[in-house]
């Protein structure tokens, strides 16, 4: 430091006041760091409020404008289609969407997306809102499964969204049927839930159904619960009549499904989500018990089996027993080389409440096996000792359908069950029509087997008394005749007199002429005389006077 | 000759010319104001303010300056996003102006108080008068960098239409207005003259 050289100079100007060292920290230096921390704070908290980037893809963009379309829940905004892009081999669209902040935990693989737009489906119209809003995407958040940033968006809404409580179940059906994705499924006709998908299984062998049942309905879902096809009319006709069902008018045109539980069934657990059921075709079949045992025995019938099916019930006074199995053609073993109709039929023992032989048997197989053969006892019994035979029988006199009968005939001919063939026979006899016909045949039989020719010979022998009878008769006949040529002219002459007399020219006839002159000019006197009384009544009393 | 070569200072509030004790903190005898051959810590304060409004300029670039709420759409705008949209519509002059305004100026500043704070703390001869013009012109550009963050408070006052039209400013407004407050900041922190200090060494050697 240079110091002053000129004593003047330092003399003209005035020493400045030396201050006091106040040494610290230098409080500037807090600034930058401050500015840093909070700029790192604004940006933490940008970046943190920053909802996470996902990409959705759809078949189409129909509708949806990058940096319009909406991402919403519940109709809350939760997010923004940020750019609308193909995918690398444009077969699909790609939408790049902003998501609100706090998202990130809604997001994962079970997360699903559709557009909402105006729809007019099984269900009825929906979203109509968006004629006016444009459209927008829905999302139905989940907090299950893996956080997932890509999605693939569903082309049509979900039947059942997650908000909606109750649970999933599975149908296995042999076809579709009328079901329909969104179709009601009916508790007591009343509407419960929807289907929510249907599909081919894997092996095509049967067709898998999704539905979904909302609480509280959910808990009358028994495993013993029995599912059945309500969808559009079911017309039966069968050997018990003709039945029309009809669950309602939605379900006519969109199909449905229908549950109930048999009371045998109410106490079975609860089923569990994602149960497999079985889906009837009608309301009758649920009410039957799957038959899980059953012993086939043959039939053969001498007549004609037209009107009877496959399926057709065996009944004995009424009560089913089993099935007609299948309807064959069979060598008839009393005549050779003829053939006739055979008919299988099922018994199915479990319809019987006494047939439960759980006691005896440990196994299922047991069971089914001492079933079985308690079974061919019985009916060896009821055929040996009862008379027990199978004929057929018209169970609809306007379809004709026949059914397969069980009855007993103490007075058939004693029969015994046959159990050299495949199956056990059990003996027949002819439907009752073709009886009347055999009754016929009885009486032309009697009568063939009375002594005719006796009779003839009476006949005979009352002829040729006859015979003689007329003979003498035509001995006397010429005397007879020629008395008779007598009186017929005596009455002719008689006949011929009465006729003279009684003409004019007769006495008779003359006298009655003459009668019949004087009654007329007897009737004109009193003419004559009334006339005048009536003109002179005064001529009773006075006479008639001078004119 | 430098006033600093003698220790004479004149006092920044009342003028009186005064004779200094080098390496003491002094203060004036009529008006009692502290009184200095340079500003204190020029460079430190400078360096303080300068890494300070750096520190501020990512937040203000990167984060929206101001969230438009308009029928229902929310859109929030960085600068930069602003001057993309103009371009884009082909408002390119208005977009240049922001552009320069609210991005290059600040930056350059930023780069400009730098290089003078490295240029001095190194004791550089070189191009003394462009140096102090590069000052010059710092210092009198700065504020005008506010521009933008007037615009954002106005139109936030502004249009409040409820649904039809809302406006708000964003935390980036307020990054950015640190910025620019920042180095305005630094820029008058730093003292000019120290560029010429180094001349003096020069100069009065010979």
């Amino acid at each position: 430091m240079a110091t002053p050289d000129n004593p003047r100079d330092t003399n003209a100007v005035a020493e400045a006041v030396i201050d006091e060292e106040h040494k610290g920290f230098p409080v500037i230096w807090l600034l930058p760091l401050v500015a840093v921390l909070v700029g790192a704070w604004l940006i933490y908290k940008t970046v943190s409020e920053t909802g996470p980037s996902i990409t959705i893809s759809f078949e189409t963009a129909e509708g949806i404008q990058a940096g319009k379309t909406r991402i919403k829940y519940r109709d809350v905004e939760v997010g923004k289609v940020d750019s609308v892009n193909f995918s690398d081999d444009i077969s699909r669209i790609l939408l790049k969407v902003v998501m609100n902040p706090g998202t990130k935990d809604f997001l994962t693989d079970q997360t699903r997306f559709w557009v909402v737009k105006p729809r007019i489906g099984a269900g009825g119209v929906s979203g109509l809102g968006t004629l006016v809003s444009g459209a927008y995407i829905a999302m139905e958040p989940s907090q299950e499964g893996k956080p997932a940033e890509k999605f693939i968006g569903l082309e049509k809404p979900p039947v059942v969204t997650a908000d909606v409580e109750g649970t999933s179940y599975q149908l296995r059906a042999k076809k579709l049927g009328s079901v329909s994705i969104g179709a009601p499924v009916y508790f007591r006709q009343f509407d419960v839930g929807e289907i929510t998908e249907y599909r081919l299984s894997d092996d095509h062998s049967h067709v898998d159904i999704g539905f979904f049942v909302r609480a509280p309905h959910d808990q009358y879902i028994r495993e013993g619960t029995r599912f059945w096809n309500a969808g559009g009319v079911n017309l039966t006709l069968s050997a018990t009549g003709m039945q029309l069902e009809m669950e309602s008018i939605v379900s006519l045109l969109t199909g449905g499904i229908a549950f109930e539980t048999l009371p045998k069934h109410a106490d079975s657990p609860a089923a569990q989500a994602g149960t497999v059921f079985t889906l009837y075709d009608n309301h009758g079949d649920i009410l039957e018990d799957p038959i899980t045992i059953a012993h086939t025995f043959i039939t053969r019938y001498s007549g004609s089996v037209r009107g009877l099916a496959p399926g057709a019930p065996v009944e004995f006074r009424g009560i089913r027993l089993g099935t007609v199995k299948s309807i064959e053609i069979g060598y008839d073993p009393e005549h050779e080389g003829v053939t006739i109709p055979i008919v299988l039929i099922d018994l199915e023992p479990e319809r019987l409440q006494n047939f439960a032989l759980v006691d005896k048997a440990v196994s299922a197989v047991e069971i089914q096996e001492e079933t079985l053969r308690e079974t061919v006892k019985r009916v060896a019994y009821a055929v040996r000792e009862k008379g027990m035979r199978a004929r057929l029988q018209t169970g609809n006199l306007i379809t004709g359908a026949l059914y397969v009968d069980l009855e007993f005939f103490p007075d058939a001919d004693p029969a015994s069950l046959v159990m050299d063939g495949e199956y056990p026979e059990i003996p027949t006899l002819p439907n009752p029509l073709e009886g009347i016909l055999i009754g016929f045949n009885k009486i032309i039989d009697k009568l063939e087997a009375a002594r005719l020719e006796d009779t003839l010979s009476n006949l005979n022998e009352l002829m040729a008394s006859t015979n003689e009878l007329v003979g003498t008769l035509g001995q006397n006949a010429p005397a007879l005749a020629s008395e008779l040529q007598a009186t017929i002219e005596e009455a002719h002459a008689t006949l011929s007199s009465i006729r003279a007399m009684a003409s004019t020219d007769g006495e008779i006839g003359n006298e009655l002429y003459n009668a019949l002159v004087e009654i007329t000019a007897a009737a004109r006197s009193i003419r004559v005389m009334s006339e005048y009384l009536e003109r002179h009544p005064e001529a009773l009393i006075k006479g008639k006077g001078n004119p | 000759m430098r006033a600093i070569d003698r220790s004479l200072a004149s006092c920044h509030t009342c003028g009186l010319l005064l004779q200094l004790t080098p390496g003491k903190h002094t203060s004036c005898p009529r008006c009692g104001d502290a009184v200095h051959l340079r500003k204190t810590n020029s460079i430190r304060n400078t360096w303080a303010l300068l890494l300070a409004a750096i520190a501020m300029y990512l937040p203000a670039n990167v984060l929206p300056i101001m969230t438009v709420t308009s029928l229902g759409n929310t859109q929030s705008d960085t600068i930069m996003s602003g001057v993309i949209y103009f371009l884009k519509h082909g408002d390119w002059p208005l977009a240049l102006v922001i552009f320069t305004a609210s991005v290059l100026v600040p930056l350059l500043k930023m780069l400009a108080l730098t290089y003078l704070l490295l240029s001095v703390q190194r004791k550089s001869p070189l191009r003394k008068n462009q140096r102090t013009r590069l000052y010059r012109i710092t210092e009198l550009v700065g504020r005008w960098s506010m521009v933008d963050v007037f615009v954002v408070a106005l139109m936030a006052a502004l249009v409040q239409v409820g649904e039809l039209a809302t406006i708000q400013p964003a935390m980036g407004a307020v990054a950015f207005a640190s910025v620019v407050i920042l180095t305005m900041l630094a820029a008058m922190a730093f003292d000019p003259r120290l560029i010429w200090d180094n001349h003096g060494v020069h100069d009065g050697n010979t």
